[in-house]
């Protein structure tokens, strides 16, 4: 039997060249980098005995927590929770104008719209350990600082989500609401927040989830909660203490994740 | 009740949506507009509740030019003007009960609307309006719980509860079978009939049309084409507004089966 087979794709040598070209760029980019490292990096400084000994002091005192210090480790950790939960609780109501200003279904001024948005992504571009800094420098080193820096971090990207939500709602049914004579806050209590209410408490949920993994480390700044503890303990040589601190905050966040992911599927 | 005297519309994109209709539909009525899509039917009838403003011309609902409304006078205007829509426009995340209410809305302060503090006599008259379209079983369960139909007559629910003086329908049944596109319709002519609610309502099925209609107006590219008593229509007076031959699917067919299932 005869098969039929299909045409073979024309190529043109154009097309030819400028992979050819692509290609042998990419594998000379490769070379010269990985050629380069042995410049930088002094190999037999890294598998010294030094770096063996040094392996062997602090690897398994990271594998054997120092219990005794859980009752003072699990206090910072609970402040850690209040700082993301404060945090995000903030962001989770302040976002809301902002997402309504940057939805175009609802603010039809393409300036203000426009505004809107640009006002949310400058926000998300500042890092929370950035914001940090600037806030325990303006309110000195405590766990409020650190609150300010995830409250203003998250509004970027809850503003962001939520706007996208309120994009996307059935905008027929605001429609008919007008038709019968509602006007722009009934319209908003009864077409538009029962539309969005489950998205965004959802996204309030998940942006608490990041909130509890970013807030461990603003201690390091002096901005509350945990990482406060893991700077003293570094700094004490406590690697004891230390794997105590990394045990909690895995065994927390982990519990956080998968409690935020079961209620995220019930609500939606 | 509602006159149109020369009125065009003519949307930005330069598409003419109406083009010098005249034509006055009296107080009980029950119009129904047919022509194929695009021939102006929707533009009609979303001209007399303002959710599209004609360009020229004027037209008086009640006596009153509500082309020259604005804000205020035009929600008042919308509470008088009940809509049902092709897709039921219900908040498919609340339940049936609030979404009855709301036909209220432009009766009640944002206030008392926002907190739920609606008069008793408003609770009672959404639960007879559940009533009359026979589902008022469904009176707490969520909107995306129910079919099609039982979407529909919600909506009809909503607009009774607003009692309107005027409903317009834009193709109430284009999304729903043949059975279930009787009920709707015998509802709104049933309701027409004991209200005394002028009904205008858009179709492209001839057989609807004539069954239910006590007038037809034909509407082909933004004009009146045709205007007369649903008696005096014949399959090819069709013929003649839609400019073509009637096929297959200008009929809905079908008859309204017994209530077996709602």
């Amino acid at each position: 039997m005869e098969m039929n087979m299909p045409p073979k794709p024309k190529r043109s040598s154009k097309k030819l060249v400028k992979r050819f070209i692509i290609s042998i760029s990419l594998v000379a980019l490769y070379l010269w980098t990985f050629l380069s490292i042995n410049d930088i990096i002094k190999w037999d400084r890294v598998f010294s005995e030094r770096t063996i000994t040094n392996f062997d002091r602090v690897i398994p005192k990271l594998f054997s927590p120092d219990y005794a210090s859980f009752g003072k480790v699990m206090e910072k950790m609970v402040e850690t929770l209040f700082i993301a939960y404060a945090g995000s609780l903030m962001a989770a109501i302040l976002a809301v104008p902002f997402a309504f200003l940057a939805a175009s279904n609802m603010v039809r001024n393409k300036f203000l719209n426009t505004l809107g948005k640009w006002i949310l992504n400058a926000v998300r571009t500042f890092p929370e350990i950035m914001l940090a800094l600037i806030f325990v420098a303006a309110i000195g080193p405590n766990a409020f600082a650190g609150v300010l820096a995830i409250g203003l971090h998250s509004i970027g990207m809850l503003g962001k989500l939520y706007s996208e939500v309120i994009e996307s709602i059935d905008m027929h049914v605001v429609e008919a609401m007008e038709a019968n004579g509602a006007n722009k806050i009934q319209i908003l209590f009864y077409g538009i927040i029962p539309q969005v209410i489950p998205e965004f408490l959802s996204y309030a949920i998940y942006r608490f989830e990041i909130d509890v993994r970013a807030s461990t480390i603003l201690g390091i700044i002096g901005a509350g909660g945990i990482g406060t503890l893991i700077v003293i303990s570094v700094a004490n040589r406590n690697w004891n203490e230390v794997g105590m601190i990394l045990l909690v905050i895995i065994v927390v966040v982990t519990i956080i994740d998968y409690l935020s992911a079961f209620i995220r599927k019930r609500i939606v | 009740m509602i006159e149109f005297k020369d009125v065009s519309l003519v949307y930005p994109n330069g598409t003419q949506g109406l083009k010098n209709v005249n034509t006055n539909i009296k107080e009980g009525e029950f119009v129904v507009i047919v022509g194929l899509s695009g021939a102006g039917k929707s533009t009609f009838i979303r001209s007399i509740n303002r959710l599209v403003t004609p360009t020229s011309g004027q037209l008086l609902v009640e006596d009153e030019n509500i082309l020259a409304y604005k804000g205020k006078s035009m929600r008042k205007l919308r509470t008088k003007v009940g809509m049902i829509f092709q897709n039921y426009n219900l908040v498919k995340r609340s339940t049936v009960m609030k979404n009855v209410i709301s036909g209220r809305l432009g009766h009640t302060g944002t206030f008392k609307s926002i907190f739920n503090l609606y008069p008793k006599e408003d609770f009672a008259l959404a639960y007879e309006s559940l009533k009359r379209v026979n589902i008022e079983e469904k009176v707490y369960s969520r909107a995306d719980q129910l079919s099609g139909g039982q979407q529909q007559r919600v909506s009809i629910a909503r607009v009774l509860t607003q009692q309107p003086k005027i409903i317009l329908a834009d193709e109430p049944v284009a999304s729903l079978d043949p059975p279930t596109s009787h009920q709707v319709m015998k509802y709104l002519k049933q309701i027409n009939r004991e209200d005394k609610i002028t009904t205008i309502v858009n179709l492209h099925f001839i057989d609807m049309a004539m069954e239910y209609a006590d007038r037809i107006i034909g509407m082909r590219a933004g004009e009146v084409v045709f205007d007369g008593p649903a008696s005096e229509v014949t399959e090819q007076t069709f013929e003649e507004i839609y400019g073509r031959k009637i096929r297959e699917d200008d009929i809905r067919g079908g008859k309204e089966e017994d209530e077996q299932h709602s």
